[in-house]
């Protein structure tokens, strides 16, 4: 019988600082660990405790993962002082991830805020990967200042891209920055998709995500058709331990994508 | 009369029955290859004790026990894994627990729901479950705080046990719940009898005068019947109910301990001089970061929310999902508390609401 508690060992490759507070770690698994776009991960330091990680890199790479964590508490600070060689565990794939399938034939607005814009990123590779299966592709993107943003060369050159409709939008601006400066709402406005039919998908923090969310629906996207990546206590990631609860469903195993009519009713869903 | 092997058609057509010196020779020869528990007097309550290691006063029938059966297949620490391996740590003899009250076999039901799914199921709780024997028993008391017929449940064992025992006379009616009960009784066929009828007369007085005493109880206490609970718990979800009963509650977290059907855990590593090892831990919804995420948001910041989730959880949640509540009557969060919370009292003020 499967043992779901237990890790894989994997090496880190490379540790990348993003910003003060945000690192991309690239780990080799010693088996082998595929995943999907939205699926988390439990990642461990040997010994100090488990946490929830969305993978940020591209999914068809089998050999490595990428997973881009922002140093918030216990597990993150130690997480923060790995080095290249050191060891740590994995465990998942967890969760259902997002149903690519029914964004075929369609377009499709992502929505990403900070941190967030680390598990977007697996998300975008796959849907560059399926690109001519898209309508239409279109990105707004936005963090607190310019020194947050996360692979800002990479979606800076994705910009230039003109298979995908992309903005991006910060808090607060400074002399390097030339885009637009306000809240990610503020550039979700007079997009040219036909928006009660668009496929919306909201990644971010909670208070981002809750109002992108009240955004979409004012624009006429349909609860239905907004994919929410929610953010839980998750610790088992399978359903058992109770932490993650929303409603009827565990947020680790019937999550952590959930389109928004799933969970609007239940208390607390932004908190 | 004793039964032999040609005497096998005896518990077909009648009940078996066990003196009670019998039943203890039948644990001891159990001793080989279970872990083998039984129930005894530990000054005002029942606890369990491992069987054969000390003299102890065995209680088999009376009501459940101080602790809850999951204590016994889902326990309060344990090794989960060990480095990076996938073997289950976990390799001593199965759990085989005698005495077990109707009460904690429909908590047991709801533990097989959470811990014994297909895809992801818990190695160790599993194991326990499979390989366990379970020698139930009709209660013959009921405790101040019992309410299981208030929850659908009877004072004696109907279903999920291996072999059970209704105290009668000097020893015990036996009743056959399983293959694997069928096979303990067929192996030590000579230490059964056939029952009488006198046997079978007390053990329906007895069940029916328990019954009767603990419906008497519950009636004082005003709980909705089963079936509007779920309901009632949705219904008044935004009621002051919830704070208003909440305000004794010290976050101690014993009734989710204590209670035969709280599943939650957290995971713990450790790193010893020569390995790592992974503990599951029960935890408890009551107390304030359960639900908290690293980032600091937290869903449940307030003690009424959390008391309030913990009734969410029993009577609306396994409901849903599992088509059964999660309460078993046992009253043992009752015993437990602190506060003096009594979830009889939280369910009836619910169910007077208008």
């Amino acid at each position: 019988m499967k043992n779901p508690y237990r890790s894989i060992e994997a090496e880190v490759l490379k540790v990348t600082t993003e910003t003060p507070t945000i690192k991309t770690f690239t780990l080799k698994p010693k088996e082998e660990l595929t995943f999907k776009p939205g699926q988390f991960m439990e990642l461990s330091v040997p010994g100090l405790g488990e946490a929830p990680f969305t993978p940020s890199s591209d999914s068809e790479i089998k050999e490595t993962m990428e997973i881009t964590i922002v140093k918030v508490g216990k597990v993150t600070d130690e997480i923060h002082k790995l080095k290249p060689g050191d060891t740590v565990g994995l465990r998942g794939p967890l969760g259902k991830g997002y149903p690519m399938i029914r964004f075929i034939g369609q377009e499709v607005l992502i929505v990403g805020g900070g941190v967030g814009l680390a598990p977007i990123r697996t998300l975008m590779y796959e849907l560059f990967h399926m690109r001519d299966k898209l309508a239409k592709l279109v990105y707004r993107g936005g963090c607190r200042n310019p020194e947050e943003l996360i692979f800002r060369k990479e979606l800076e050159g994705w910009m230039k891209r003109d298979d995908i409709d992309m903005v991006l939008t910060v808090d607060e601006g400074n002399d390097t920055w030339n885009g637009p400066v306000g809240l990610v709402t503020s550039i979700m406005d007079g997009i040219d998709m036909n928006y009660s039919r668009v496929k919306a998908v909201v990644c971010g923090p909670p208070i981002m995500m809750k109002f992108a969310t009240f955004k979409l629906k004012e624009l006429g996207v349909i609860d239905t058709n907004i994919y929410l990546s929610m953010e839980k206590n998750m610790s088992c990631g399978f359903g058992k331990c109770g932490h993650c609860r929303i409603g009827p469903y565990y947020c680790c195993k019937d999550g952590p994508v959930f389109t928004y009519d799933m969970i609007r009713d239940f208390p607390g869903i932004w908190d | 009369m004793p039964l032999d092997k040609t005497g096998l058609y005896f518990y077909f057509i009648a009940m078996l029955y066990i003196k009670r010196g019998n039943l203890f020779q039948l644990l001891e020869s159990l001793l080989g290859d279970y872990r083998v528990f039984v129930p005894s007097r530990k000054g005002d309550s029942i606890a369990f004790t491992a069987f054969g290691e000390t003299e102890e006063d065995y209680v088999i029938g009376e009501f459940r026990s101080f602790e809850p059966l999951k204590a016994f297949y889902f326990l309060g620490r344990e090794k989960v894994a060990v480095d990076f391996s996938p073997e289950n740590p976990r390799n001593d003899k199965p759990p085989c627990i005698v005495g077990v009250k109707s009460c904690d076999l429909k908590g047991l039901k709801i533990l097989d729901f959470v811990f014994m799914d297909d895809e992801s199921g818990d190695p160790t709780y599993i194991k326990a479950r499979t390989e366990g024997l379970i020698i139930s028993s009709d209660c013959t008391k009921a405790a101040e705080t019992c309410f299981c017929t208030a929850m659908g449940v009877n004072p004696w064992p109907e279903k999920e046990y291996d072999i059970n025992l209704s105290e009668a006379d000097e020893g015990f009616v036996v009743e056959i719940g399983s293959d694997k009960g069928q096979k303990l009784v067929d192996d030590n066929l000579a230490l059964f009898e056939e029952a009488n009828e006198e046997n079978i007369r007390s053990r329906e007085f007895n069940r029916e005068s328990v019954k009767q005493h603990v419906e008497k109880s519950v009636r004082k206490k005003n709980i909705p019947p089963v079936e509007r609970l779920q309901r009632v718990v949705r219904k008044y979800y935004e009621s002051d109910v919830w704070s208003e009963e909440s305000v004794n509650c010290v976050e101690c977290g014993a009734c989710n301990v204590i209670c035969p059907t709280c599943h939650c855990f957290l995971l713990y590593d450790q790193k010893s001089e020569s390995s790592l090892g992974r503990y599951r831990i029960w935890d408890s919804c009551m107390i304030n970061d359960f639900a908290r995420v690293a980032g600091g948001e937290n869903p449940r910041n307030r003690l009424w929310m959390r008391f309030r989730n913990r009734f969410e959880k029993k009577f609306d949640y396994f409901p849903s999902v599992a088509d059964d509540i999660a309460c078993t009557g046992c009253g043992r969060c009752i015993a437990a508390c602190p506060g003096k919370i009594d979830i009889r009292q939280v369910l009836a003020k619910l169910g007077s609401l208008r």
